[in-house]
């Protein structure tokens, strides 16, 4: 559903199987204005949009070994927005020449009764933070900078503490599966943000402690 | 000495000439002063030459003074030179000349003996030949050395001065350079990739999804000879667009009579327009704007033709090669082409005569190419961001299709119906439509001359729909005759009409009548729209109306009919008429002012130029004056 209309996948029963394409960085706080900067002259045209979200991540454990995770996420500047259920597969490691992390991905809206439901279902909340930054486009690429913050006391998401003094800086972009050309597109983006900020896939299986 | 310039100094005697008489009168006679030989030759009289230089030392015993000089002048008269230690300052003369004296004498002896040839012979010495032209070979050597040297300082100098010219200009080309990039990125956005420099033309920026790269590159043009004048057009910089953007292009949108023969497809002439270039202009902005002209074209182009095929309708539309033809209206024919010329080959299928300017409609050109814009625009709004960030892009209201649990009717409401092309043929039809009315309009206010026909367009319309009031009046009459008002409103489809009151044209005349007779002063007896009586007609129903004058003599009757004509008809008093039936019963004179048989008006013989003017003038001449 992401695709451009020039393109037509096809579908293969159920819905298209989409891949989300990562690459991560960060900069210090100091470093924030010049690469809002620089990402507005490079990003599409658009006024600068700004966002807060509360984003909780449920797990659910199973018998087998790896726990199956969910995250919710909704906006506190937008809360009539519907809430997003996401879930992200397991890195490919197939090849080591590609860029960006490549991931399973699946998005799902979903009404405010969500956190309630998924309770229902089994899942346990493991953690929950609220992020606020801003949000870039170009083209198909989404570009997010934003600050994470703890949240204190569980569901009150007005007592946060900041949980570094950086930005996180996500260079994402879906596609359906197979098509790979995101990937060269987003390459190029981070050669271009090269000296502000660095953005490299980090594999998150590696971070697990 | 040195440095100083050369002063002249001169020098002058102070000679006081000694006086010899003082004649009677004052004059002073003076002595004569000695010449220079005179003055010399007393001097050398003074100088001994017997004496040598040994007997110097006597010389120091005591200063020659004039007096002394004077007396011992007297004893040398004699012509004996003797030495006297006065004469100190001459020693050194005195010694040289004797000893000159003493050379000349010893070379006298030795000529003289040589001369006899007996003691002594002269002897030439041998001239070696070679020594003689060995000093010449060498000072040409030594010349040409030296020339030598000189030549090349000169040369080292003359080296460093073209290489700090050459250096100069290629500071200036260089610096032009980079200014004419500065001025390119204000522009344009560039990117350096690697050691070239990279520029994109395409709209992705700006919202657009057409997959093509639209990446230009910037050269350096260096192909230029230094020795030759620079060229008034000369730009240090040139850029390289993609090969399938040169040359121009637009879009030729053309309503024309359905052609019979379908065979004719496809052969659209690409005349080319020449572009307008403002002066001061760069090259590469021309070539940069062209480049981005063709390729907003070609997007144009592509969307239209895909619409084309994908979307269902009752007369499929035909794309051949750049050509989309579809029928908006039966017997009628949209065409929309891609004319894209790339300028180096003439285009011999041209077509014999230039094809007509007013075939192509340049507002629905003009409204493509807005209309993809704002597709463009649509794709970049804040609606498309995801709130939460994590979301994918989408529209705002499309994401809570889910949550909400929308059926597909909800969600077909909610994606754009409709398409560039479905768009573009509302248009078309429209503007044919509104051309059709105008027409039909003129002519007929054209062919109907009594009443007036004026049409009033409405500036401020819209892509689909436009409006014109029609006034239909009597000329001279405009303020009381203004009954009929009528607005078109047409559509992309239809015309609607609003009628004020809602009436035919054909009763307007007796409206007319009616509102005269209030201005005139006559009497509205009967007015009816509808009658019932008389001839059928066809369209609508014939209108009558009877009036009196205002003393009540007279009556004119009027039955306008939209076929049958009007037909008028007045009333006169008894009195008038020819023959007066007798009767018993009416007796009183006073009937005879009652009106009694009417005749009929020969309408067409009136006088007067339109229908309310004669009959004013008909009840001006039935009003007597009183």
């Amino acid at each position: 559903m992401e695709a451009p209309p020039v393109t037509s996948m096809p579908v293969t029963g159920g819905a298209v199987n989409m891949m989300e394409y990562l690459l991560q960085g960060s900069v210090l706080d100091q470093a924030l204005e010049s690469l809002l900067h620089r990402l507005r002259g490079l990003c599409d045209n658009m006024d600068p949009e700004t966002f807060t979200d509360h984003e909780l991540v449920y797990l659910l454990k199973g018998q087998q070994g790896n726990p199956f995770i969910l995250r919710a996420r909704r906006s506190l500047s937008h809360p009539t927005s519907p809430w997003h259920l996401r879930y992200l597969g397991q890195p490919e490691v197939g090849d080591k020449s590609r860029h960006a992390l490549v991931r399973n991905c699946v998005d799902v809206a979903a009404s405010h009764s969500l956190p309630e439901f998924l309770n229902e279902m089994g899942f346990r909340m493991d953690h929950e933070f609220t992020a606020n930054g801003h949000i870039f486009r170009k083209g198909v690429m989404k570009i997010v900078v934003s600050k994470l913050s703890r949240i204190l006391v569980p569901g009150n998401t007005e007592n946060t503490e900041r949980l570094s003094l950086s930005y996180l800086v996500e260079l994402s972009g879906l596609a359906p599966a197979g098509q790979d050309t995101v990937s060269e597109d987003m390459r190029s983006f981070a050669e271009q943000l090269k000296p502000l900020v660095h953005l490299e896939k980090i594999d998150p299986s590696k971070q697990r402690h | 000495m040195s440095g100083g310039p050369a002063v002249t100094v001169s020098i002058e005697s102070t000679c006081e000439k000694q006086v010899q008489e003082v004649a009677l009168d004052g004059t002073e006679t003076y002595v004569p002063p000695l010449s220079m030989s005179q003055n010399l030759a007393k001097l050398a009289q003074r100088i001994d030459f017997s004496q040598g230089s040994d007997s110097e030392e006597d010389e120091v015993e005591g200063e020659p003074r004039d007096r002394e000089w004077n007396k011992q002048e007297t004893e040398e008269e004699e012509g004996t030179v003797k030495f006297q230690p006065s004469l100190w300052p001459w020693d050194s003369v005195r010694n040289n000349l004797r000893s000159a004296l003493t050379e000349m004498c010893v070379l006298h002896d030795v000529l003289s003996v040589v001369k006899e040839k007996k003691y002594m012979a002269l002897d030439p010495v041998s001239q070696d030949p070679a020594a003689n032209k060995t000093p010449q070979v060498f000072q040409l050597i030594s010349k040409k050395k030296l020339l030598g040297t000189a030549a090349q300082l000169l040369l080292k100098g003359a080296e460093k001065l073209s290489k700090s010219v050459a250096e100069n200009q290629e500071n200036r080309r260089q610096r032009d350079f980079n200014s004419e990039l500065l001025r390119l990125r204000s522009q344009w956005k560039l990117r350096k990739v690697g050691d070239k420099i990279l520029g994109d033309l395409s709209y992705r920026s700006a919202g657009s999804l057409f997959p093509h790269h639209g990446t230009f590159e910037v050269i350096k043009n260096t192909d230029i000879d230094l020795d030759k004048k620079t060229p008034e057009d000369y730009c240090p910089l040139d850029v390289q667009i993609p090969c399938d953007l040169e040359g121009s292009a637009y879009i030729k949108v053309s309503i024309q009579k359905q052609s019979p023969d379908i065979g004719d497809l496809g052969t659209v002439s690409l005349f080319r327009r020449l572009p307008k270039t403002k002066a001061g202009t760069q090259q590469w902005h021309v070539k940069l704007e062209a480049a981005q002209n063709v390729l907003l074209c070609k997007e144009i182009f592509a969307q239209l033709s895909r619409e084309a095929v994908q979307i269902k309708s009752q007369i499929p539309h035909i794309v051949v090669k750049n050509q989309i033809i579809s029928q908006p209206f039966p017997g009628l024919q949209l065409s929309i082409s891609l004319c894209h010329s790339t300028g180096e080959k003439k285009n011999h299928r041209a077509s014999p005569e230039k094809p007509k300017p007013d075939d192509h409609l340049y507002v629905l050109e003009h409204n493509l190419h807005q209309m993809m814009r704002e597709f463009h625009k649509q794709q970049l709004s804040s609606v498309v961001m995801p709130h939460p960030a994590s979301a994918p892009f989408g529209h705002k209201r499309m994401r809570l299709a889910g949550p909400m649990a929308y059926d597909k009717a909800e969600i077909s409401n909610l994606q754009q119906n409709e398409g560039l092309l479905e768009k573009i043929i509302k248009q078309a039809k429209h503007i044919f439509l509104r051309s059709r009315t105008a027409r039909t309009i003129d002519s007929l206010a054209s062919r109907i001359e009594d009443p007036q026909i004026q049409a009033h367009w409405s500036n401020i319309n819209d892509v689909y729909e436009s409006s014109v009031k029609v006034l239909i009046t009597s000329q001279g009459y405009e303020q009381i005759c203004k009954s009929i008002q009528l607005q078109l409103n047409i559509g992309v489809e239809q015309i609607r009409v609003v009628h004020r009151d809602g009436r035919v044209m054909s009763q307007h005349q007796v409206h007319a009548v009616q509102q005269l007779a209030k201005v005139m002063g006559w009497q509205v007896l009967s007015f009816s729209n509808h009658v019932g009586l008389g001839p059928v007609e066809s369209i609508g129903n014939a209108s009558a109306v009877t009036v009196a004058s205002p003393n009540g003599e007279y009556a004119i009757s009027v039955r306008n009919g939209p076929e049958s004509g009007c037909k008028v008809l007045v009333q006169f008093p008894r009195s008038q008429t020819k023959e007066l039936p007798k009767s018993d019963v009416i007796q009183d004179p006073k009937w005879s002012h009652l009106r009694g048989p009417s005749k009929e008006v020969h309408w067409s013989k009136m006088e007067g130029r339109n229908f309310v003017y004669k009959m004013e003038l008909l009840m001006a001449a039935l009003t007597p004056c009183p």
